[in-house]
């Protein structure tokens, strides 16, 4: 989050910056908490796993929901990890790992962590790197999902749950089909701070009750579609006796309750607010404040260097 | 027969393209667009077969075997092997459609071709016969993370390596048949975009979210050299010429050669070329035909352009440069140049050229020997001189090639050339009393016989000096001294009949009468802001006499103004800005750059010329391309454009650093254009049809508001779906909300930054349309955030280009404003008010009987209803759904909404009306994020509104529902939705909405649409998302 003219649009973000959030997201989880109220229970909030976690905003907000908020379950009951292949500053209360989540060993290290207890809430408001190719991208992004399912399913107690960012492109009715097998009710959410013209929305999955037949297994050698392959769960699957390809055919699909999150006093992420709204009134002060966290080191910063010294011109 | 929903064309992006080597004579460039291969003959331009590849996912690459018989095209999970016979006996082979469990990266024939690797996403290789058999599968032990890329080079039947590009900036290069890692390649930064080996298995190339390219030693695995340059994500490359050239392809809408540049010591990657191809972002795909040196990409806006590789290099005369003091001569002696002697002319005829230097020394360069000549030598023209000529390039056999010099002093020098440029066959000087000081001369062609010289001097009480001049004998026919406007610098010349128009600094032409010097010219100023006019051009005339011409500014604006020569005449005494005798019906800005002026190019195509920094560009303005640049130096030089003789192209000469440079630009169209245009490089976002039939049956423009700020206007055929470009406005600064016809000549778009357009189109003229904006809203806050999201107008029923219009804004402001169109004004602002503080999505008058309602629909789900009719009093409903408006008043409404009902759950993003014919019941359909859609009744009781939801369809679609829109009578609705899918739902008596059919669309991000009637019982339906479709019902 960088110091900008965002601060003026954006009210979400302007919030985010005076509650000490790192993104504007965390209201995200907050709106959706508000509706299903799956972090107001302590009791079920012992033992929770952040996938895709950096910059840490969600583990802000689950770091205060367990440890600031609620004080009846003794501290070293509660565990709260962030998993993320990016390295993240420290929060209070949230054990990091760098690590890798479709990699066994970040599964044993967790388990370890929990002391071989199982996981009450497991979230991931992970995204890829958008290309602009709406099919690959909803692909990748259900695959960053599946992957933490994958993870979940190993850790996840029954009748957890599981929140994680979906976008609502043209084949989000086959994963919502897919999460139906392994959870009691699969709602999409969308919260009022999540941009209407944006098609991210959230997947809550409650009630994680996986067929009795199946038992997970992660092996660093078989692919997200291999790992669910046993379970019915999987779309179309092609064990390795299999010795033809088969015809192409729609996948099964299951369109998912819709749920709006956030009540509609709380800021609309589309709207356009000024400074003499009475809405804004509540917000402390209207100069712009310094961002929470520096902005990261992203990967193409050598060429942005380059551009700015003019060293990437037209001409050759 | 039952109605049926059917796909005429698609427009979207094209992720793959290739020259197909086979010998198959019916086409020799194959293209992935959506789910459907294109072929087409790539010298022609020509489509020669579609053909249907997937049910419903993309192509995202293909491969043909390598003896050309075979090819495999794959995309998604799907995956097709077919034979080329095949492919082109069919329209659709979608049948034989495969799929896998995974994501296909790449699909290739084995050497022979009896076998084809499948490489998926997860670092696995299935190997399969023609039959779709699984023979075996490969993947490379404990690396099976997801990749972003990957591709498969068959070296041999035996060396067969797999490229695996992961998410974190390494490339895992591994030997297929016995899975063994070769390299794992680091040094990127980021996920690795594309990575593929040469043809001899020398090199690895890669690149990856750091906008490098990287060169790898296969052998060694070391890192070569890197290839910087590209401002954004680079999507795709390509080893050719015997793996000497890299050509590669990115987000930033480029497409760059490298050189791959060996010594001893090194091997470097040296940027040779950048040509821009695509518009607003992403080229996808690109392939090269090394023998003819044409290279092809494809881009998310669907177009398929053609490159060529030697503009500079094809036939060797492309560059020719001069340096003043070596110039070759024909009897080898040198000319007499004088150490600081410069040139400080020069004209282009089809025989070569003339040019003048420093010291008047006026010497030739002749086309078929390219040596210099002397050939004449005049001190009057020494230091300071002007050079202007006209070339002819008719076939008759004297010619009328006339080069004039002039300078300060009044001195003017005619000398007209033989055809072939040998020998003098004219010459004619002058001195011109009537004016003190010269500091501008323009000259142009009349008709055959004369041509005119326009002299302008510095001093504003002297007259404009217009000499007629009489090509045969270079004698003056007639005088002009016409007096000089105020304000007035000229600075290009055209003449049209009886007419001379002259363009001037601060965007001012003056038409002067040519039979009669005594009338002052008729002014048209500021055409825009201040810049000079650099050309004015007669196009064409319309049936009603009506001449149009097109201007250029210096700025980049370039207009198209209309006048009534016939009026002109008649009324000698109107002299300024008389909007009866011009009219301005296009007005525009190209992309970038100083323009200087616009050529033909025979396919009715607008083409512009202009410089930006260094480079001087040819562009195609009517289809968004560039046909050539070069890189000059900028605009601050001698230049000048003129055409080819034969019709054969453009001929640039410039002067740089002394040196005198002559750039051919061929117009060999078939190397320079497109095989397909494509739309907008972004999402469409609305689009709306003028539902009025153009002089060609089956054919509606319409107009396409984009993500990508521009506004399209385009034709389409409703028989067969095809598209044509027209224009691609660019005044918006952010991205289109909505587009949308409000008679049969205005149109509204609106936007971000409180932006909402009037336009007016204009179809008088044969050869296109016209559109301009006519009159903009007036803003009031300058915040860049406050969006227009929506809008609906009503017609006055006494002039029906005077309107209402309510505006909603995304700070949860209404306006309703009052146009008239005589006065071109927004009169006032007549009602004002607040609804939450939430964005409004949709707005629409609702008129029943004697009352006036406006309904709005927001974020939050509601439907909800303000009354006007008391707030407004001075507007009556007429019967047909226009107003009558007496007194205009201005009112700052708190009243409440009347009615309030929530629909959805989430934001409605789309709504449609019906009033019913009994005057008391009017349903409201809308479409929600929530995916539902839902009808609504509402009943007038009294002076009361009370209504309720009839029908909620909540799973009516798996995403968000984008569009609904009533057709046949109102009694159908069509909606779009993000899921892609297309439904048409019948209304029943009993007020509920019946699913009758849904169909597919290969629109991705489906976001928009319109419908019109089109016949008895036929609709046309235009789709909009990532590209269009054309459909039929």
């Amino acid at each position: 989050m960088g110091k900008s003219s965002k601060d003026k649009r954006d009210l979400y973000y302007r919030k985010a910056k005076e509650e000490g959030y790192r993104a504007r997201s965390a209201y995200k989880l907050l709106q959706l908490n508000e509706e299903f109220h799956f972090l107001d229970n302590e009791k079920n909030l012992k033992k929770v796993v952040d996938l895709c976690a950096a910059p840490g905003s969600w583990s802000q907000v689950l770091s205060r929901k367990m440890f600031t908020e609620a004080q009846d379950v003794p501290t070293a009951e509660k565990k709260l990890i962030a998993v993320d292949l990016q390295p993240m500053s420290p929060i209070d209360n949230v054990i990091t790992l760098q690590a890798d989540i479709t990699h066994p060993k970040t599964l044993a290290k967790i388990l370890d962590i929990f002391g071989n207890e199982k996981a009450d809430f497991v979230c991931s408001d992970g995204a890829p790197d958008v290309t602009g190719l709406h099919d690959l991208d909803e692909y990748f992004q259900q695959q960053l999902i599946m992957s933490a399912l994958q993870l979940t399913t190993c850790i996840l107690k029954p009748n957890g749950t599981f929140v994680a960012k979906i976008f609502r492109g043209r084949d989000i009715d086959m994963l919502y089909s897919q999460l139906g097998y392994l959870f009691d009710r699969v709602v999409c959410a969308k919260p009022r701070s999540s941009r209407g013209t944006s098609l991210e929305a959230f997947i809550v999955c409650l009630g994680y009750n996986p067929p009795n037949n199946w038992s997970p297994k992660l092996d660093i050698n078989k692919s997200i579609e291999e790992f669910f392959s046993s379970c019915s769960m999987n779309q179309l699957s092609i064990s390795d006796n299999d010795q033809k390809l088969p015809k192409w055919k729609d996948g099964e699909r299951d369109i998912a309750e819709f749920m709006s999150c956030g009540g509609l006093q709380s800021f609309d992420s589309d709207a356009t607010y000024h400074y003499d709204d009475e809405i804004l009134s509540n917000l402390k002060d209207k100069v712009s404040l310094d961002p929470v966290q520096s902005p990261t080191n992203p990967p193409y910063k050598k060429a942005l260097e380059m551009k700015r010294n003019g060293k990437l011109t037209r001409a050759v | 027969m039952a109605a049926q929903l059917k796909d005429l064309s698609h427009y979207g992006p094209s992720l793959c393209v290739k020259f197909i080597k086979s010998n198959c004579s019916k086409g020799d460039v194959f293209a992935a667009i959506g789910p459907f291969l294109h072929v087409y003959n790539y010298k022609t331009s020509e489509l020669i077969h579609r053909v249907r590849i997937f049910t419903a996912n993309k192509v995202h690459g293909f491969n043909v075997s390598r003896d050309g018989k075979y090819c495999v095209f794959y995309g998604s999970k799907s995956l097709t092997m077919c034979s080329i016979d095949d492919l082109f006996k069919f329209q659709d082979i979608s049948s034989s459609e495969r799929m896998f469990t995974e994501w296909i990266m790449d699909a290739t024939f084995s050497a022979n071709g009896d076998q084809v690797y499948i490489l998926t996403c997860y670092n696995l290789v299935l190997i399969t016969d023609l039959e779709n058999n699984i023979l075996e599968r490969k993947n490379l032990l404990n690396e099976r993370s997801i990749l972003y890329s990957g591709t498969i080079k068959v070296l041999s039947n035996a060396k067969v390596i797999v490229n695996a590009g992961t998410v974190l900036g390494g490339i895992l290069i591994w030997d297929l048949f016995n899975e063994e890692k070769i390299h794992n390649l680091t040094g990127h930064e980021g996920s690795i975009f594309y990575v593929t080996v040469s043809d001899n298995g020398k090199y690895v190339a890669s690149c990856s979210d750091d906008r490098s390219i990287r060169l790898w030693d296969f052998e060694t695995g070391e890192e070569l050299s890197i290839g910087w340059g590209h401002t954004a994500r680079i999507w795709n490359l390509k080893f050719f010429n015997n793996d000497t050239q890299l050509i590669s392809v990115s987000e930033d809408c480029t497409c760059r050669l490298w050189d791959i540049v060996k010594n001893d010591s090194s091997v470097k990657l040296i940027m040779t070329n950048i040509y821009e191809t695509h518009l607003i972002k992403n080229v996808w795909g690109v392939d090269v035909n090394e023998m003819d040196g044409v290279a092809v990409t494809s881009g998310n806006d669907g177009r398929i352009k053609k490159i060529d590789l030697k503009q500079t290099t094809r036939y060797g005369n492309e560059l020719q440069s001069f340096n003043i003091s070596k110039l070759p001569t024909a009897d080898g002696l040198p000319l007499d140049i004088k150490s600081d002697e410069i040139f400080k002319g020069f004209h282009w005829f089809n025989f070569g050229l003339v040019a003048i230097t420093s010291y008047g020394k006026v010497i030739k360069l002749l086309n078929t020997t390219m040596k210099w000549e002397l050939v004449l030598s005049d001190d009057r023209f020494e230091s300071y001189s002007m050079t202007n000529g006209i070339s002819d390039y008719s076939s008759k056999e004297s010619s009328d090639d006339v080069v004039v010099f002039s300078n300060n002093k009044c001195d003017l020098l005619m000398l007209k050339f033989s055809k072939d440029g040998k020998t003098l066959t004219g010459e004619q000087y002058l001195h011109v009393d009537s004016i003190s000081k010269l500091c501008n001369c323009m000259v142009v062609k009349n008709d055959g016989t004369d041509f005119y010289i326009a002299l302008e001097s510095p001093n504003p009480r002297d007259k404009f000096v217009v000499l007629k001049i009489n090509i045969a004998t270079l004698e003056i026919v007639h005088r002009f001294n016409f007096n000089k406007p105020l304000n007035f610098v000229s600075s290009c010349l055209e003449v049209f009949g009886n007419r001379l128009l002259v363009g001037s600094r601060f965007s001012t032409i003056a038409i002067f009468n040519l039979l009669n010097e005594e009338e002052i010219p008729y002014m048209i100023r500021r055409i825009n802001e201040g810049d000079t006019i650099t050309s004015i051009k007669c196009f064409e005339q319309s049936e009603n006499g009506n001449t149009l011409f097109s201007v250029t500014n210096r700025d980049g604006y370039y207009n198209f103004i209309k006048v009534d020569m016939t009026l002109l005449q008649s009324h000698p005494d109107v002299k300024e800005d008389n909007i009866s005798i011009h009219t301005i019906i296009h007005s525009n800005k190209v992309i970038k750059g100083f323009l200087e002026g616009t050529l033909c190019d025979g396919t009715g195509d607008y083409i512009t010329y202009d410089f930006k920094s260094s480079l001087f560009y040819i562009y195609n303005e009517t289809n968004g391309y560039e046909i050539a640049s070069q890189v000059c130096g900028g605009a601050h030089r001698q230049w000048k454009l003129t055409t080819l003789g034969d019709d054969s192209g453009y001929m640039l000469v410039y002067i740089k650093a002394s040196e005198l440079y002559l750039r051919r630009i061929y117009h060999n169209s078939n190397e320079l254009n497109t095989l397909e245009n494509g739309i907008h490089g972004r999402e469409i976002r609305d689009l709306s049809i003028l539902n009025q039939n153009t002089d060609h049956e089956n054919q509606y423009l319409f107009v396409t508001g984009s993500e990508d700020t521009t506004v399209k206007l385009c034709k389409y055929d409703t028989t067969n779906g095809v598209v044509t470009n027209y224009w691609t406005q660019r005044q918006h600064v952010s991205g289109l909300q909505r587009v949308k016809f409000i008679n049969d000549k205005l149109m509204i778009s609106c936007s971000a930054r409180e932006e909402l357009f009037l336009w007016e189109i204009n179809t008088e003229f044969t050869n296109k349309p016209y559109m301009t904006i006519r009159k903009p809203l007036p803003t009031l806050k300058k915040h860049p955030d406050l969006r227009i999201m929506d809008f609906d107008v009503l017609l006055d029923c006494n002039n029906t280009d005077n309107f209402i219009s309510a505006a909603v804004y995304s700070d949860s402001t209404i306006k309703i404003w009052y146009y008239n169109y005589s006065r071109n004004e927004y009169e006032s602002c007549i009602w004002e008010n607040r609804y939450e503080t939430c964005c409004i999505l949709n707005t629409s008058f609702v008129q029943i009987r004697d009352r006036l309602y406006l309904l709005i629909a927001a974020t939050d789900g509601y439907l909800t209803f303000y009354d006007l009719t008391s707030e407004l009093s001075f507007i009556a409903n007429d019967k047909q759904g226009r107003i009558q408006i007496n007194e205009i008043n201005s009112i700052e409404s708190t009243s409440k909404p009347v009615f309030k009902i929530r629909v959805h759950k989430s934001g409605i993003k789309t709504l449609d009306v019906n009033v019913l014919d009994n005057g008391t019941e009017f349903q409201v359909f809308t479409g929600g994020d929530d995916n539902a859609i839902a009808m609504s009744i509402f009943r007038l009781k009294d002076v009361d509104i009370t209504g309720e939801v009839t029908s909620l369809i909540e799973n009516a679609a798996s995403s968000t529902v984008t569009s609904c829109q009533l057709f046949e009578n109102k009694n159908k609705l069509l909606t779009t939705s993000v899921d892609q899918r297309v439904r048409v739902w019948d209304i029943t008596s009993d007020n509920k909405l019946v699913l009758k059919h849904t169909k597919y669309t290969t629109i991705a991000d489906t976001g928009s649409c319109d419908i019109i009637k089109t016949d008895k019982n036929k609709q046309s339906i235009i789709l909009g998302g990532v590209g269009l479709s054309v459909w039929e019902y």
